[in-house]
């Protein structure tokens, strides 16, 4: 301590001079992990008073993970999705040692080397396990779902495209943890409906169910209508769940408050409108791409749900200016709206939509090609609050409508604009939205420089950026972009050939970046690759197709540099997974 | 049948030649202790040589300590008292027949958990009161195959015991003054014509007989003739009834006081003699003899004999004349007496067809003679039950946590969902080593399991019908060579009247089994 004072002065000695406590209660308010780390890299107050007070542990890689569940034992969080070549051996030793008598939450999502012996010591490890994430593991099987069923406390648990799990499997979790309230089957394939039948019958407690890409049928959702607590239901792409099983569904306790039944092709309006009589409380109903001609029924019944209806997503279906209008009338708390790809959308219905939904904050309009700017205009008016906007392909659009938008709705933090042909002129107006997060000008050739310019100089927020195919972008869009958007983890450049080395120096500085899309950009290479290697110390997936003229140095650059990168997109078709990551 | 029970005391002793071919069973024990139920009059005769220790061994029983319905403490009296009474110096139990004792102590053990859970209920309804009956026949049946082991593992001690049990025991005077005379009923036995569909006339000279012990044994032991012939306890209150005929007037009356839900009369009853069931052809050509299964193909075989059988009109079905007329509904009683389906049982329940009638036979009254080569374990009479088993044997793949198996996932998730605790065992958990702590209870229970299939045929809880027959076959095979034939040559004269009233307990073995025919039976 002593010398920590002397080194770094009175500001450290005042440092020291806090309990762990009072440490602690600043770094829980230090929001950002980077800064966490520089708070602890320069006063081992700080670091001490980290180790006793963190909370979660996100690691990436395996070496040092018995050494961090030792340096910190208030851990509730752990989270080992993106632990490199993480395996039972390696986890079982980690644990071994540690105390995790704290530890609530195990995230092992794509933890793919992680069987059911790691599984096995992980439960037996950590007592009051209640999440656990097995999502993605495509390898596991009714052996590690048996592991996992050990945890009698559990609570939640994703089972997300766990390949091998059947009906014993989940026999198995819903024996062992009565006290489920989130289960998530999704991509499960192998569970039918005896096994849904036998988690009714044991786990009732189930508030949120996930039967997504399920072969079960409509007996799972008579077995499902007997849980009394259910407020979450997904089955997305059902297709063997058809109106019958919503009609025993809504046979159920009126406790459904999302229903999601997107892509279940064989679910019609009628189900629906027999669903939302038993369900009276329903606030996010997703029915998007499943519907294909809007029955009358369906509308008064939605109309029932007045007052608590917040989200509905009709995608794909067929409606005309009435039907927007109806809508409208029913639902006036809606937040959220979802018509992609809805035939008939047009200019009258939206003003009739909008008009009463007031509260409106994502309207997705996606490929509603007949909207002009008109329809922005009327939303702009009625919806301040918005903050999502998705135009994609709404080609009639022009700069005057994203004008009215970006006086009327300084809230945005998301807009879409691929393939509305807008100009420099759009992005001027767009750039009064401080707020922005999210942009995407895909297929905007017109967009060049200038336009990037004002969204460079206003947007300082921005996280996201789509210019695919901005042909006309050049190395001096990406310099500003470099000095304006610190903030950008996403940006896709590709296509954008005008784009050379100098211009990936810039990109250089932004050192939040994660996912950067680089394909056929045939000027840049390696020099170009080295500089963001170097500068961009957090980029994850980088995608270099035929980008012919990078060498093996850029590579190199890579591979000495990039030590977070997990996914490099090189030639067509090829993809190679990084082993080399780091601790955070 | 009782012409063959009759003949069966005679012809076990006199060996004579019209059975030779149960004789020659003799020689085969294993095959003859299973085929006692299957009308084979050798296996009456055996027990009956066995019997004379039998009612004394009730009568110690009744004497001593008789009433506890705990049966072990009963079965223990049963066998225990009886060697210090007669021979103190014979030790039953440990060396001599030890594995038979502990094997025997096992089928007990489970039957006292069902009878102990029955007993409170007993005491409180009247006995025979129609609510408990089904479980009182099962525990009677139950209890009937332990009455065979201990028999058969007394048999080899009798003939040193059975006079100072004869003379000593007031029990068994009572018993035989209150039957008469066995010979008397042994030689009305063997009177008997053995016509094939005139069983009728047999039944009624049987069934007498049969009450009358059942009615020696109310006297003797009454708790013990509870359980054991719940079935008959409708006429078991007729204790005094001496005449044969009387007691037969009762149960007549107590048939139609029981009620049936078939209106008798509006079909005609047909019975077959067992030759007839068990011949394997039917149909036989009159020129050559040769026997075959179906009339079709005797019509095909005949003609070669002649072109006479090659007309279109021989060649044709010949049903299509009968079916004209209009047939008289007809429906078949199995030759076993006291079996449900035997016309002469107060709830008789006719079978539809002459298959049925096979079939019933077959499983309920005839050995069980297709073992199944997989698994070593089941057996059946009928070969199609053995290839419908022989599709499933092994396959029950779908194991719970208890050690219980299901051929259908979805049963075993039924059985999850029942019951608290259990969870599907999943495949690998046996042949894992290192899985330690979860899978070690599941393949323990495996184990159990295995031993209750192998050791005990009870399997005492889900199945218990088919596994009462196997029980009762595999019994008996089981302790026959020890027990049984060293009795035979010992017993001959001195307990002649002792043999007749011996095959009657064990004419209620069939019938206490077939009350759960119409369940299994023929379907």
């Amino acid at each position: 301590m002593s010398e920590e004072v002397q080194r770094y002065g009175g500001g450290g000695g005042g440092v020291g001079a806090l309990s762990l406590d009072l440490l602690g209660q600043v770094l829980d308010r230090v929001r950002e992990p980077r800064d966490r780390k520089a708070c602890r890299l320069v006063s081992r107050a700080f670091a001490r008073a980290e180790a006793a007070h963190r909370r979660a542990l996100r690691v990436l890689r395996r070496e040092p993970l018995a050494r961090l569940l030792r340096t910190f034992p208030a851990l509730e969080r752990l989270d080992l999705s993106a632990c490199a070549s993480l395996d039972d051996a390696s986890l079982a030793a980690a644990l071994a040692g540690a105390d995790l008598a704290g530890i609530r939450r195990v995230c092992l999502a794509r933890a793919n080397g992680v069987g059911w012996r790691g599984l096995d010591a992980l439960v037996t490890a950590c007592p009051k396990l209640e999440v656990v994430d097995l999502s993605h593991c495509v390898g596991a099987g009714d052996r590690e779902v048996a592991a996992v069923a050990a945890a009698t406390g559990l609570r939640e648990l994703s089972l997300e495209k766990c390949l091998g799990v059947t009906d014993m499997g989940l026999a198995k979790v819903v024996v062992g943890c009565p006290k489920l309230e989130k289960l998530s089957l999704k991509w499960c394939r192998e569970i039918s409906d005896i096994g849904i039948d036998l988690l009714s019958k044991k786990c009732p407690e189930l508030r949120s169910l996930d039967i997504s890409y399920l072969k079960v049928g409509n007996e799972s959702l008579r077995s499902i209508s007997s849980l009394e607590k259910l407020e979450e239901l997904a089955m997305v792409c059902c297709s063997c769940i058809d109106d019958d099983g919503l009609e025993l569904l809504s046979k159920g306790s009126n406790s459904l408050q999302s229903v999601d039944v997107s892509r279940s092709d064989h679910v019609t309006t009628q189900g629906l409108a027999s669903l939302i009589d038993g369900h009276n409380f329903l606030q996010k109903l997703n029915a998007a791409d499943c519907l294909h001609e809007m029955g009358q029924r369906f509308l008064t019944n939605l109309a029932k749900l007045k007052e608590t209806l917040t989200v509905l997503r009709l995608d794909g279906l067929e409606v005309s200016a009435s039907v927007l209008q109806a809508i409208g009338e029913g639902c006036n708390n809606l937040v959220e709206i979802s018509l992609s790809k809805c035939n008939g959308v047009t200019d009258e219905g939206i003003s009739s939509l909008v008009a009463r939904c007031s509260h409106l904050r994502v309207i997705d309009l996606t490929c509603c090609h007949l909207l002009t700017d008109n329809a922005l205009d009327s939303i702009a008016e009625n919806c301040k609050m918005v903050e999502c906007l998705r135009l994609e392909s709404c080609s009639s659009i022009s700069e005057k409508g994203v004008e009215q938008i970006a006086i009327c709705c300084p809230n945005l933090k998301e807009i879409d604009l691929t393939d509305c042909r807008v100009n420099d002129a759009a992005l001027q107006h767009l750039a009064k939205c401080s707020e922005l997060l999210i942009l995407k000008l895909g297929l905007c050739s017109s967009i060049s420089d200038k336009g990037l310019a004002f969204i460079s100089s206003n947007c300082g927020k921005l996280i996201e950026l789509d210019l695919y195919r901005c042909t006309s972008v050049t190395d001096d869009a990406l310099a500003a972009l470099a000095n304006g958007c610190k903030k950008i983890k996403m940006l896709n450049l590709c296509y954008c050939n005008k784009i050379t080395d100098s211009g990936l120096g810039h990109l250089g500085s932004l050192e939040e970046l994660t996912n950067l899309e680089l394909r056929c950009l045939v000027r840049i290479t390696g020099i170009g690759i080295s500089s963001v290697a170097i500068g961009c110390k957090n980029l994850i997936e980088l995608d270099l197709k035929r980008c012919y003229s990078i060498d093996d140095a850029g590579l190199w650059a890579l591979a000495r540099y990039a030590l977070n990168l997990r996914q490099v997109n090189f030639l067509q078709g090829f993809s190679y997974p990084l082993e080399s990551s780091k601790e955070e | 049948m009782e012409s063959g029970l009759g003949r069966s005391s005679e012809t076990s002793l006199k060996a004579s030649p019209s059975m030779a071919s149960n004789t020659s069973r003799n020689t085969d024990l294993d095959q003859q202790g299973g085929r006692f139920n299957s009308m084979d009059q050798s296996f009456f005769a055996r027990p009956g040589q066995s019997f004379p220790a039998f009612p004394p061994l009730f009568g110690v029983q009744s004497s001593s300590l008789y009433l506890p319905d705990d049966n072990e403490a009963k079965i223990g009296n049963q066998f225990e008292p009886n060697p210090s009474l007669n021979n103190p110096t014979v030790d039953w139990d440990p060396q001599v027949m030890l594995s038979n004792l502990s094997f025997l102590e096992q089928k007990i053990k489970q039957v006292k958990d069902i009878v102990q859970s029955m007993s409170s209920r007993e005491s409180q309804v009247a006995g025979g009161s129609s609510e408990v009956q089904a479980k009182q026949q099962l525990v009677t049946a139950d209890l009937t195959c332990i009455i065979i082991q201990l028999i058969s593992t007394a048999g080899s001690l009798l003939p040193s015991m059975k006079n100072p049990l004869l003379s000593s025991n007031p029990a068994v005077r009572h018993l035989s003054n209150t039957l008469g005379s066995p010979m008397g009923f042994g030689s009305s036995c063997n009177q008997r014509p053995s016509s094939n569909n005139e069983v009728t006339i047999p039944d009624i000279t049987k069934t007498p007989d049969y009450e009358e012990l059942m009615n020696s044994f109310n006297t003797a032991t009454q708790g013990e003739s509870d359980e054991l012939m719940k079935c008959q306890n409708s006429c078991g209150g007729e204790g005094s009834e001496p005449i044969p005929m009387e007691d037969h007037d009762v149960k007549e009356s107590d048939d139609g006081g029981e009620g049936e839900n078939l209106p008798p009369g509006s079909y005609v009853v047909l019975q077959l003699e067992k030759e007839e069931i068990l011949a394997p052809h039917t149909h036989f050509c009159l020129i050559c003899g040769k026997g075959f299964k179906r009339d079709a193909n005797l019509r095909m075989h005949m003609r070669g004999h002649g072109d006479e059988y090659k007309t279109p009109a021989a060649l044709a079905k010949p049903s299509k004349d009968s079916s004209s007329e209009p047939a008289p509904v007809t429906r078949y009683s199995c030759p076993y007496v006291g079996c449900k389906r035997n016309k002469e049982h107060r709830k008789f329940q006719p079978l539809k067809t002459i298959l049925c009638v096979k079939n019933h036979y077959k499983r309920s009254h005839c050995d069980k003679s297709y073992t199944c080569s997989r698994c070593n374990t089941k057996k059946f009479s009928v070969i199609a039950d053995l290839k419908t088993h022989e599709k499933h044997c092994g396959r029950d793949k779908w194991l719970c946590s208890c050690g219980t198996t299901f051929s259908r996932k979805d049963k075993l998730f039924g059985h999850v969902a029942l019951f608290q605790g259990h969870t599907p065992a999943l495949p690998m958990d046996d042949v894992k080593v290192t899985g330690a702590s979860e899978q070690s209870p599941d393949s323990e229970a495996m184990n159990n399991m295995v031993g209750s299939i192998v050791y005990n045929f009870a399997g005492s809880s889900s199945d218990d019908i088919p596994n009462l027959d196997m029980k009762m076959a595999d019994d008996t095979r089981y302790f026959s060579p020890l027990c049984i034939d060293p009795c035979f040559g010992g017993l001959d004269d001195f307990t002649r009247p002792g043999f007749d009233i011996s095959e009657n307990p064990f004419s209620f073995l069939p019938s206490g089994s077939c009350s759960f025919e119409p369940q299994n039976g023929d379907s």
